[in-house]
């Protein structure tokens, strides 16, 4: 192991979140942050602003419209940067798989890391997710 | 040669921002002043009108609650009520009173939502995590009678309701009630304070601009017209039940928290005459049909949803899917002339404090 | 005033045959060149209130037909208005000097998802789509399943081979 690998193991205790959701994310992302399912004893927080994040979850169906927005904001993020795509509708379309205006496949567009299934995913999940993600930076840094 | 003001630029309330929803308005800004607002609607547009074309009445009552995911109960119910008005079927008297327990649940649910992002827009971070903290209790039991936390996998669906109310249920439900006016004495508190100095005198909307500009809701109600659909146009077993309806005048944003609450209440003793009225026996779990065929003619049916007032004009010709679906959301008419109404002459720190305050679903708006 | 009253105020002032399906909904239908007056006549009754405005499209008979469905605060009953128009260059008079900016935003959004002009209406750009360039996407003859099959499935792909219809 490098000494940069193992400076960045010691750095890496804790990810910033960038949230962009659709509507379906946001009511089950938000009872992360809330008191039952608390994300910040594990010292996630939502930032306001891309610059300061690591994590961008993106959860729900995105038009062609949002994913334009989705792209600037991937663009902004400074490595390392993880993309975790949420819920059904981002791996093949989900329930929106005939409509004109729905993106079929979030891989095709932007370069997505983990896959949370659900529809919406249950906070449980959303934790797991995060949980792996912790693994797979430090495997990121070892290259 | 006109002058050329150097504090008029063009500000842009993204999608991005922490403080917003999905969906974007362009103000046009002198200072700290707003002259005038664009709204650019059309992140979560799906075509849910035609995407109902194509599906039969099961997979039908599936799809519409996700018309507005955080009232999916009352978009379930009011599909099934276009379906059964064109069927002319007879629903069991258990399972009306079912429909109208889960959908005041989901009311009280919905208002929950409101009060906690309003609380976020403003900075009032107690506010927040204390309403959705007391909100994860009716989820609970969400999942217990219907499986799903958020979207109860067509629950509500053409010909009564999917199956019946577990054992539990009854007692579960009139825990979490007490739970639920534990919360409402809290937001009574915190009105007297923090709530009552960030809102009173905001975003001021007149009776006669609310009924012109088509607000329905708790948002006309806080205007002073008092109307209610379940009152009004009184659908399942509403007739027999006794609420009230609150009326403010003021129309302010501190108007709408109020009458928000209030409504949390009147649906707390409503869920409470159900429980007590809903008659015994066992209801038999819905047999899936397979003449699916949706007899011919045409509807329009009205509901109050938390929002306001949600209709669905429903056009068959006797195949298993409808011709036409048109499904009139209140959030369409509340975005955009509302909104932009409004902000004309608001400063620009008090935008989230007034887009909050109107209780804005984007899904419902875009479709 | 309750609902027999206005059918029958609508037979005596312009002979259309308006009738009652249950309780609280009145249904007619009118003519293109009537459908003003009456609208106007229905607004100076009491009904203020303009719930939607829907068009249903008919490519076998090539018509649009439209349909508003008007509330009476004061009376509370429902009345819903059709009339019929071409399909191939739908046009018609827009309600905006009557309901204002309410039946403007409806108007706008079946402009764009139907492509049906009315005239008087000042603002009609798009509404929910963005740099979007082929036909309006809620008419009959746009197949959505075809379209998503052309555009987004790839047929070379295993993963995707069994959505291919």
């Amino acid at each position: 192991m490098t000494g940069k690998a193992k400076k960045l193991r010691k750095l890496i205790k804790s990810i910033w979140v960038f949230n962009w959701f659709n509507s379906c994310g946001f009511t089950e992302l938000v009872p992360v942050v809330g008191s039952r399912w608390d994300m910040e004893r594990f010292g996630m927080i939502v930032t306001g602003t891309p610059r300061h994040a690591d994590v961008l979850f993106i959860a729900g169906y995105q038009t062609p419209k949002s994913l334009k927005r989705a792209k600037r904001i991937f663009e902004q993020m400074a490595e390392p940067k993880v993309i975790v795509a949420l819920g059904a509708c981002t791996m093949t379309g989900g329930m929106y798989w005939d409509s004109y205006n729905t993106i079929k496949k979030l891989e095709d567009y932007l370069p997505v890391n983990i896959y949370v299934p659900g529809c919406p995913p249950r906070p449980e999940a959303v934790f797991e997710a995060c949980e792996k993600i912790f693994e797979h930076v430090l495997e990121m840094k070892d290259e | 040669m006109s002058e050329k003001n150097p504090t008029a630029y063009e500000l842009l309330f993204g999608p991005a921002h922490p403080g917003s929803g999905n969906f974007s308005v362009r103000l046009k800004v002198e200072g700290e002043e707003v002259t005038s607002a664009r709204a650019d609607p059309g992140y979560l547009h799906r075509g849910f009108e035609k995407l109902m074309e194509y599906r039969n009445r099961m997979q039908n009552s599936i799809l519409s609650d996700r018309v507005c995911v955080f009232e999916a109960l009352n978009w379930n119910l009011i599909h099934a009520q276009a379906v059964d008005e064109l069927t002319g079927e007879d629903i069991p008297e258990k399972a009306r009173y079912i429909r109208v327990l889960m959908a005041e649940l989901s009311r009280i649910q919905s208002h929950l939502i409101w009060y906690g992002a309003t609380s976020m827009g403003l900075g009032f971070d107690t506010g927040f995590k204390v309403a959705f903290g007391y909100r994860d209790y009716i989820l609970d039991i969400f999942e217990l009678v219907t499986g799903g936390r958020v979207y109860p996998a067509g629950y509500i669906c053409p010909g009564g309701v999917r199956r019946d109310l577990p054992d539990s249920a009854k007692d579960k439900i009139r825990g979490v009630l007490g739970k639920t006016r534990e919360m409402l004495r809290k937001c009574e508190s915190f009105e007297k304070t923090t709530l009552q100095y960030r809102t009173k005198g905001v975003g001021i909307l007149d009776r006669g601009d609310a009924l012109r500009l088509g607000a329905t809701g708790p948002i006309a109600r806080a205007s002073g017209v008092s109307s209610d659909v379940r009152s009004d146009d009184p659908y399942e077993i509403y007739p027999e039940l006794d609420f009230e309806i609150p009326v403010r005048d003021e129309g302010d944003a501190y108007a709408r928290c109020i009458v928000g609450r209030q409504e949390i209440r009147e649906s707390i003793k409503i869920v409470e005459q159900v429980l007590e009225r809903m008659p015994e026996g066992k209801l038999d779990p819905i047999k899936p049909k397979l003449a699916n065929k949706i007899p011919e003619g045409e509807v329009y049916v009205r509901n109050e949803i938390a929002r306001g007032e949600a209709g669905i004009y429903m056009k068959s010709i006797g195949e298993e899917s409808p011709y036409r679906c048109k499904i009139r959301g209140p959030s369409l008419l509340h975005m955009i002339p509302v909104l932009e109404h409004l902000l004309k002459g608001a400063q620009i720190a008090d935008v989230p404090a007034i887009y909050w305050s109107l209780n804005i679903c984007p899904a419902d708006m875009d479709r | 005033m309750n609902e027999m009253d206005l059918i029958d105020g609508l037979e005596l002032e312009f002979g259309v045959n308006a009738e009652k399906q249950r309780d609280r909904r009145v249904w007619l239908t009118v003519e293109g060149g009537a459908l003003m007056d009456v609208l106007r006549y229905l607004f100076d009754k009491g009904l203020e209130h303009l719930s939607a405005i829907s068009v249903t499209d008919y490519p076998g008979d090539g018509v649009y037909e439209l349909t508003y469905h008007l509330w009476s605060y004061a009376d509370n009953f429902l009345v819903t208005v059709k009339t019929k128009t071409s399909r191939d260059k739908p046009a018609i008079e827009s309600a905006t000097p009557i309901w204002g900016e309410s039946a403007q935003i409806h108007e706008r959004e079946l402009h764009e998802l139907f492509g049906v002009t009315f005239k008087g209406n000042m603002d009609l750009t798009p509404l929910f789509l963005e740099e979007w360039d082929g036909p309006p996407p809620f008419r009959k003859d746009f197949d959505w399943r075809k379209y998503v099959n052309e555009k987004y499935y790839n047929k070379e792909n295993e993963r995707e081979k069994p959505y291919s219809i």
